[in-house]
Parts: C-alpha cells; sequence; structure tokens
C-alpha cells in the first residue's frame, strides 16, 4: 500500500514538474506584452457578444443519467469476471491433472499457493455449477440494465434531434391508434 | 546486469544489496526505487508525443501527396518536434480576460498527471512494470477517464462558446464511449480470470494463436470495437468533435496558446500510445513476439535480462503500429457530425459490445477448453502454467513466499526492473 501511496504522489509530482519546468523556463524568454485584443476572446475577429456562462441544451442529460447506470453495472463486472473467468477454467473437464487443479483452485480461491489439496480442490462439476450461476447472476444484473436501455432507446431519448424524430414519427403513419390523453378527456361526457 | 538484480524486485534489492549505502530501510528502499521507476517512465512518456507527432504530420503528409516535414535533423525532419517545443515556449502565455484564470491554468495538470499516472500500472515486458496491481487494468481505465475531466474543464473554463461547446461535446461523448470502453476491457478478464494486466499478457505466451484476438470469434470482433472505441476516448477523427477545427474554430482549445497548448497534445499522444499498449496487451499478446519457441529460446540461451528487451521492443512496436493505424484512420476518414458519433456508439457500439459480452462468457461456460477452434491451449492450462513456471529471470522464484494475498497489491509483482 506504501509502495502504491509513493508511485502515485511521485507520479503527481513528476507530471505537474513536466508542466511546470517548460513554463517556468519560458518565462525568461517569452514577450509579455498584453493588448485588449489578445485579452478578449476569440470569436473569428467579431467582438464577443454576452459572457459564454449561458444556458443552452444539453442533450446528452438523459445519456449521462444512462452513463451513471450502466458504468456503475460495468465496474461491477470487472470483480464479477475475474471469479467467473477463474470457475469456467476449472470447469474445463480436459483438465485432469490434480496438480494443475490445485493451482487453479488456490487462483480462484485467492488463498496462498499451495493451500488446496486433493480432497479440497475444486471439481470440474463444481466449477461448472459455480459458472453457471455466475452466469444466471449476471443474466439478471445485465438483464436489468438492458430493460432499461431497450426503453430508454425506445423512448427516443437516444435521439440527438429529438425534435425532428418526434416529427418524423408524428409524420409516419401510427401503428395503434391511441387518441392523445387531453383528447379523451374531453371527449369524455362530463 | 547480476543475477541478484533480476531475481528481485527493485525495491527488494535495495533491502538486500551491500553495497556503499545499501541496504535501505524498507520505506526508503520502497521510495527510492519509486522515483527510479517514475523517472524511466517520465522519459517514457515524454517520447510518443514526440516521436508520434513528427509521425503524424509525416503520415498526414504523404496520405495529402505532400512530403511533411523535411528540414529539421536531416533528411526526414525527425526533430521537428524538438524544433516546435523550442518555438512554443517562446510563445507568449495568454489567457482571456473572460475566462476563469485559476481553472484555465489547472486544466492541462490535470490533463497531464492523469495521463502520466495511467502509465504506473502497464506492463512494459514480462517483468517490467511499475506497480503490478491485481486490479492494474480497472486503475488504468480509471485513471484514463480522469484526463477527460481535465479537457471539459479546459472548455468551461476558456470563457469561450467555442471552447464550452468543445467542451461539452466531449462530455457527452466521454459518458457513452465509456461504456463500450468497459464492456470490451472486461471481455479479456473474464477468459484470463485476473485484472492484472501482466498475468493476462502471461496468458498469450508461446505462438499467436493463444492471443485473446484468435481466442474466439467473439474476442476478434472485441479487438475492433475496443480500438474503435479507444479512438473516440481520445477523441481521434473521425471523433474528434471536441476540437472539430470546421465548426468549432480549435474546440476546447480554442484560448490556449504556446507551451500551455502544447500539454493537451503531449497528453493525447501518450495516452492514443498507452491505450494501444493496453489493447495489445489485452488482445494482441502483449509483450511476446507470437513465436512460441523464439521466447522461450531467447529467454533460456540469453537469459531472463534479455528476454525482458526483446518483450519490451515487441510490445513498443505492437502499440507503435496500433499508433500509426490511428493515424492512419483519422487522415482517411471525414469526421462525423456530432448526433452521429452519439449514435455510433448508443445504437451500435454498445448493442454490438453487449452482445459480444454475453457471447464470450456463453464460450466460455459452454466450451472451456476450446480456443482458437481448439488449436491453441485451454485457458485453465494457460493459467496453471502461468502459475507454476517462476517468470523470466525471476531466479528467486522457487525460495519466495507465495503472495497471492486478498490485498490486490501484491509485493513480490511490483517493479522488476
Amino acid at each position: 500500500m506504501l509502495d502504491l501511496n509513493f508511485h502515485l504522489v511521485l507520479a503527481v509530482i513528476v507530471g505537474a514538474t513536466l508542466i511546470l519546468l517548460p513554463l517556468i523556463i519560458g518565462k525568461f524568454v517569452r514577450p509579455r506584452i498584453p493588448t485588449p485584443e489578445k485579452d478578449a476572446v476569440y470569436e473569428c475577429g467579431e467582438p464577443t457578444i454576452g459572457s459564454s456562462y449561458i444556458q443552452f441544451d444539453l442533450r446528452f442529460y438523459v445519456v449521462a443519467l444512462l452513463f451513471i447506470i450502466f458504468d456503475v453495472e460495468v465496474v461491477f463486472f470487472f470483480p464479477w469476471a475475474t471469479i467467473f473467468g477463474g470457475a469456467t477454467q476449472l470447469s474445463d473437464a480436459s483438465l485432469t491433472s490434480d496438480a494443475v487443479r490445485m493451482e487453479l483452485t488456490d487462483k480462484l480461491t485467492n488463498f496462498p499457493a499451495g493451500t488446496a489439496t486433493a480432497e479440497t480442490m475444486i471439481s470440474a462439476e463444481t466449477a461448472q455449477t459455480m459458472a453457471l450461476v455466475g452466469f444466471a447472476d449476471i443474466l439478471v444484473f445485465f438483464g436489468v440494465l438492458l430493460v432499461g436501455f431497450a426503453y430508454v432507446w425506445s423512448r427516443g431519448d437516444l435521439d440527438w434531434v429529438r425534435a425532428m424524430v418526434a416529427q418524423a414519427k408524428q409524420a409516419a403513419p401510427s401503428r395503434r391508434a391511441t387518441p392523445s390523453l387531453v383528447e379523451t378527456h374531453e371527449a369524455q361526457p362530463v | 546486469m547480476t543475477a541478484a538484480v533480476m531475481a528481485t524486485t527493485l525495491s527488494e534489492y535495495l533491502q538486500t544489496a551491500d553495497w556503499a549505502f545499501l541496504p535501505l530501510d524498507a520505506v526508503w528502499a520502497d521510495a527510492a526505487a519509486a522515483v527510479v521507476h517514475i523517472t524511466l517512465l517520465a522519459i517514457f512518456f515524454g517520447l510518443p508525443a514526440f516521436v508520434f507527432i513528427w509521425a503524424e504530420r509525416k503520415v498526414s503528409g504523404r496520405i495529402q501527396d505532400r512530403l511533411g516535414p523535411t528540414r529539421v535533423g536531416g533528411k526526414f525532419g525527425w526533430l521537428q518536434s524538438l524544433a516546435d517545443g523550442v518555438k512554443l515556449i517562446q510563445k507568449e502565455d495568454l489567457w482571456p480576460k473572460a475566462a476563469d484564470a485559476m481553472l484555465f491554468r489547472v486544466a492541462p495538470y490535470l490533463v497531464v498527471v492523469a495521463s502520466f499516472a495511467a502509465f504506473l500500472v502497464l506492463p512494459f515486458s514480462s517483468d517490467w512494470v511499475a506497480l503490478a496491481l491485481d486490479a492494474g487494468l480497472f486503475v488504468a481505465l480509471a485513471l484514463l477517464s480522469l484526463e477527460v475531466l481535465g479537457i471539459i474543464l479546459a472548455g468551461y473554463s476558456s470563457g469561450s462558446k467555442w471552447s464550452l461547446f468543445g467542451g461539452m461535446r466531449e462530455a457527452a461523448q466521454m459518458v457513452s464511449y465509456e461504456v463500450p470502453l468497459g464492456i470490451t476491457a472486461v471481455i479479456p478478464v473474464a477468459i484470463a480470470g485476473t485484472m492484472n494486466l501482466g498475468e493476462i499478457g502471461s496468458m498469450q505466451s508461446g505462438w499467436f494463436i493463444n492471443w485473446f484476438l484468435l481466442r474466439d470469434p467473439f474476442t476478434f470482433l472485441a479487438f475492433f470495437v475496443f480500438f474503435t472505441v479507444t479512438l473516440a476516448s481520445n477523441k481521434r477523427a473521425p471523433f474528434d468533435l471536441a476540437e472539430a477545427e470546421s465548426e468549432l474554430v480549435g474546440g476546447f482549445h480554442t484560448e490556449y496558446s504556446g507551451m500551455r497548448w502544447s500539454f493537451f497534445f503531449l497528453a493525447e499522444y501518450a495516452s492514443m500510445w498507452f491505450v494501444s499498449a493496453l489493447a495489445a496487451i489485452l488482445f494482441l499478446g502483449g509483450w511476446w513476439t507470437g513465436i512460441g519457441p523464439l521466447d522461450a529460446w531467447v529467454a533460456e540461451t540469453l537469459g531472463g535480462f534479455t528476454a525482458n528487451i526483446l518483450g519490451f521492443v515487441v510490445l513498443v512496436t505492437k502499440a507503435s503500429v496500433l499508433v500509426v493505424v490511428q493515424i492512419w484512420i483519422r487522415w482517411t476518414l471525414p469526421r462525423l457530425r456530432i448526433d452521429q458519433v452519439m449514435m455510433t456508439c448508443l445504437k451500435y457500439l454498445v448493442p454490438i459490445s453487449c452482445f459480444l459480452f454475453l457471447a464470450t462468457v456463453l464460450w466460455s461456460l459452454f466450451l472451456p477448453h476450446v480456443a482458437c477452434f481448439g488449436l491453441a491451449k485451454g485457458m485453465g492450462e494457460r493459467t496453471a502454467v502461468m502459475a507454476a513456471a517462476p517468470r523470466a529471470g525471476d531466479l528467486s522464484a522457487v525460495d519466495a513466499p507465495a503472495v497471492d494475498s486478498v490485498a490486490s497489491f501484491s509485493p513480490s509483482g511490483e517493479g522488476r526492473r
């Protein structure tokens, strides 16, 4: 852990130095002649109109929400994949050597090498069951996500230009004639 | 190079050797080893930028039927990057009045530090890695995605509308392309059963049929998806919407000039090389030549150190070829529109990568012993061979205590140099 910290701290220091050093050297050789034109924001030679800190349409808001869920799920895929990978390797029935099985068992269970014995090593059938259960787990986990993804897709949230897609949908003949909520409400006798 | 140096990690060597001021205490030895690692990595961090900025100009020149740089440093203009650096260092350091000056100046640091820190976990050869983390791939991806924050910050803090749109496009692109990147990176992990990049690489030793690329048709496709996504995550054309010159002037770096501007490119080219090396390790057999007997012969007759040098040369070559392909793609394909970029990811790459992930997992589940249509060894056999055999040059592995702890930072694997 100490080792990791040393490396990370040093990487930050050295990375910052890589930038700082040329900038400091540059300080002695570069000119500093500010003019109003240089201090202005570049907009192709035109005077700027207003600040750049403006409100504009963040198209990808739903995509960003989707990303958070997707990416958090993918984060959990990694530890799952390490175990699943180990289990499928053990489920290989063509591995008949006990020594090989013991090594793979130690690796999968994360015990020091040499812990597993001929009795405690994982057999091909057990490993196959483990892998199947793991697969069922990830199917549920992944399935929930994919259903959500399909929903967002069918709702049209993945379309960048939503207005045009909506127009195109309206122009196309609807598959089932669903009256809009307002119409239904008006149509009902009060 | 004595056997003692090869047998241990640098830190362990400094704790056991007996000359001059050695041996050192554990803490000081760790610190000294870290200094050596970081120094070497810092040199290697600068090199890709130096070489590939020149290569990009040369390749783009040829593709457009020009000569590219020809003057600085002889016939091929190979010192062009140095000349660029000397020029950039003399440029006035400007930022607009409207900019958030503090954030504007912080952004390049974030980009460069994140991109540099990712190199910590990259194995350059079977024994050459600064930090052999069991969560190596995970850490690498996490640090790489930090780089994007610097780009968004640069765009936001510039006070220019071009930059703001560039930064926001980068954010949109990042939030969508991270997903297929993660899913395709999980595929090799699900095959190898480890996130340790060193082990993933070691499992692909021997003939090239052992490479994960050729394991099954789905990993073959996964490599191409991974490569496409890394293009986007490095904002390379045809996905370079964040700096689309034709519409956003310079995108997120419109207001940057001189040296500060160049840091973004230092980081971009270093990351390009990094993701290419990552792709090489995950799918293309890492530091193995692909000719099994050759690797074995070098390790046996010429020794572990030579084998490491060979591995280093092979990995650098593979990654560099991929970088050249990235450059080639940039100068061949036209830039996509932003809605096309998002659609490519969300409606094609995400479903494709989900399918490839499930297909590879099913393959592992029902055909665990089949790799490369039965030509290559099964994964279990390979893992066992890897666990049993001492690593190249690791003479002390026989005596060394078996350390494969639950805490993921195994001291036996770090920093063999």
